[in-house]
């Protein structure tokens, strides 16, 4: 039963053109990004770096690194955004059209209904970073060749991979994107458990985000950067180190996990106890 | 197959509910009466589990709703006034989504209840391009799939025209007697009521101010129809003589406890006033839910 309830959640989810908005945004602003790379001073700018550090443009300037400089601002803003849109509808736009109504007149228990939607909710986070991944290397190899990788990530990552190794950091990243893409649904998620509007519910996901990443970047919270939220977002990142971090990526993984499962209890929990009125 | 005992519900300081106790039989069309913000959806609301009551119990088919609200819920089937979908799916695949969160049903009930409700060939259109006529039978077609016992309807004519409201009373009466469902009935079309109920109970700010049946309503001790040359001066000797409390519309009176329609006639024939006619005017539902409602006279 729970998976024809999933199945149905996910047509729901699917169905509803609402949905595809962050899709399209995305692929926007991969072709917007990718035709500013390609013909303007960036790309002259990004060999120039290549070439301070000693290596070879030519060798470097290639499909993985294109498509790696292409997400990191749509992850940064656009990923947010859409994550919380659509993690804010997920019970919020159900109670305001009144269909929350109607399915909660059928034999289902509140916490199991919950459980459904928000997993209908991670699916969708996960299609979304996939789609990410999978349109920008799509968009990149239309311009660039295959060739190694390069990344630079200010405070993050400076490294050089062949094809092959970056091509599976690249897939690896995309996984704990999945995983911060979660926890923005899940925070969303549990605000449109509470009583409120579906806008409200994805703008106070986008507040802790926002409030989150301004208090991390005050040096005053240097010492409490583990605290924040947007923080252990950046360990997808850390990927790209050489050698990877795996215990402070699995650290930040943890807590991840446990915010996303802290937001679905919260909001259970505020869900159990309310009233379902039109 | 329904008992609420002593529910009550309040919303912020204010008393929506306040210990409401009746009891649906099995098999009768049971009418919940009250103007907007009676309390009657707050009661639908507590029946369906979707609204904690602040004190009472709920029971459906013997279950407590609050602490066994899948096995209360299991037999019941429910339509909400405005019905709304998933506009951008078609019916066939809102069908689909709402039986998954009862228990698995096959394509062949699916399609045996759009063919009930009358919305074969239009199963596959999407919702949007409903009618409000199409989508109130889509509701009940929704509300019907888990095969239910009891079927709890709120404002089911709610936006209907007067063709739709007609065919809306027709289907209540048909689900009834083909199917054999209890029926709990919310509404304030008082002639609604009146054509398909057995049995109302009338709430007013939260409370239940009347509970019974609609053939006593109809034949309760009410007004009386008086016709006679000089309806002034006869009523005011039967004021005066205590024979009446009061008159209505010129034509109507309300006899005293005991009083009888052959003494008020004795009086005014012996007084020199003929008496056309003197009968016991039958209220309709409407007369006596506005009767119940209406508030106390002003004291001076």
């Amino acid at each position: 039963m729970f998976s024809a309830q999933l199945k149905n959640e996910l047509w729901k989810l699917f169905g509803k053109k609402r949905t595809y908005i962050g899709f399209g945004a995305f692929l926007l602003a991969q072709t917007a990004m990718l035709l500013a790379f390609k013909y303007t001073r960036w790309q002259s700018d990004f060999e120039k770096l290549l070439a301070g550090n000693g290596y070879l443009a030519t060798e470097f300037i290639s499909v993985l690194t294109v498509s790696l400089v292409m997400l990191i601002p749509q992850i940064m803003l656009l990923m947010p955004l859409y994550a919380t849109l659509v993690g804010g509808d997920l019970v919020a736009k159900e109670a305001e059209d009144g269909t929350l109504r109607m399915i909660l007149s059928r034999p289902i228990s509140r916490l199991r209904l919950l459980f459904v939607k928000w997993s209908a909710g991670i699916i969708f986070a996960i299609v979304l970073v996939v789609a990410l991944g999978l349109t920008a290397l799509g968009f990149a190899s239309l311009l660039f060749p295959w060739r190694g990788m390069f990344v630079f990530s200010p405070g993050q990552a400076f490294s050089v991979f062949s094809a092959h190794e970056g091509l599976l950091r690249f897939g690896f990243s995309h996984l704990f994107l999945a995983v911060n893409a979660s926890v923005m649904v899940s925070l969303a998620f549990m605000f449109s458990c509470f009583n409120m509007k579906p806008a409200a519910a994805t703008i106070l996901a986008l507040s802790v985000l926002f409030v989150s990443m301004v208090m991390e970047n005050i040096p005053f919270f240097d010492r409490y950067e583990n605290w924040f939220i947007t923080h252990h977002f950046k360990c997808w990142l850390l990927i790209f180190r050489d050698p990877a971090p795996w215990t402070q990526i699995c650290q930040s993984e943890i807590v991840l996990f446990a915010v996303s499962a802290t937001a679905f209890v919260i909001g259970a929990m505020a869900f159990q106890v309310r009233d379902i009125k039109s | 197959m329904i008992q609420l005992a002593h529910v009550s519900k309040k919303f912020a300081g204010r008393m929506a509910v306040d210990d409401l106790s009746f009891t649906v039989a099995r098999g009768e069309i049971f009418g919940l009466l009250g103007h907007n913000g009676a309390g009657k959806s707050t009661a639908i609301g507590m029946m369906l589990g979707q609204v904690w009551p602040t004190g009472g119990t709920v029971q459906i088919c013997g279950h407590d709703v609050q602490a066994n609200r899948s096995a209360a819920l299991r037999p019941v089937g429910a339509i909400f006034e405005a019905p709304v979908f998933y506009d951008y799916l078609s019916a066939w695949r809102n069908l689909e989504i709402l039986s998954a969160y009862t228990a698995p049903t096959s394509k062949a009930r699916l399609r045996e209840v759009i063919d009930w409700v009358g919305l074969t060939g239009r199963e596959q259109s999407k919702v949007r391009t409903y009618s409000h006529g199409m989508r109130s039978r889509l509701a009940l077609a929704q509300a019907l799939l888990p095969k239910p016992e009891l079927l709890i309807l709120d404002e089911p004519s709610d936006g209907l025209d007067p063709e739709g409201i007609h065919e809306m009373r027709l289907t209540i009466l048909r689900l009834q007697r083909e199917l054999g469902l209890t029926i709990l009935l919310s509404s304030h079309l008082l002639n609604e009521v009146e054509q398909l109920c057995t049995r109302i109970a009338v709430l007013q700010q939260g409370k239940k101010v009347f509970e019974g049946n609609v053939a006593d309503v109809r034949t309760a001790r009410g007004k009386v129809a008086l016709k006679t040359a000089d309806f002034g001066r006869a009523t005011r000797l039967l004021l005066e003589r205590g024979l009446i409390t009061a008159t209505v519309e010129e034509r109507f009176i309300t006899l005293a406890d005991g009083r009888t329609t052959a003494e008020v006639t004795q009086t005014l024939v012996a007084a020199g006033l003929p008496v056309a006619g003197i009968w016991q005017h039958e209220q309709t539902v409407e007369d006596f839910y506005l009767n119940l409602i209406k508030p106390p006279p002003a004291k001076n």
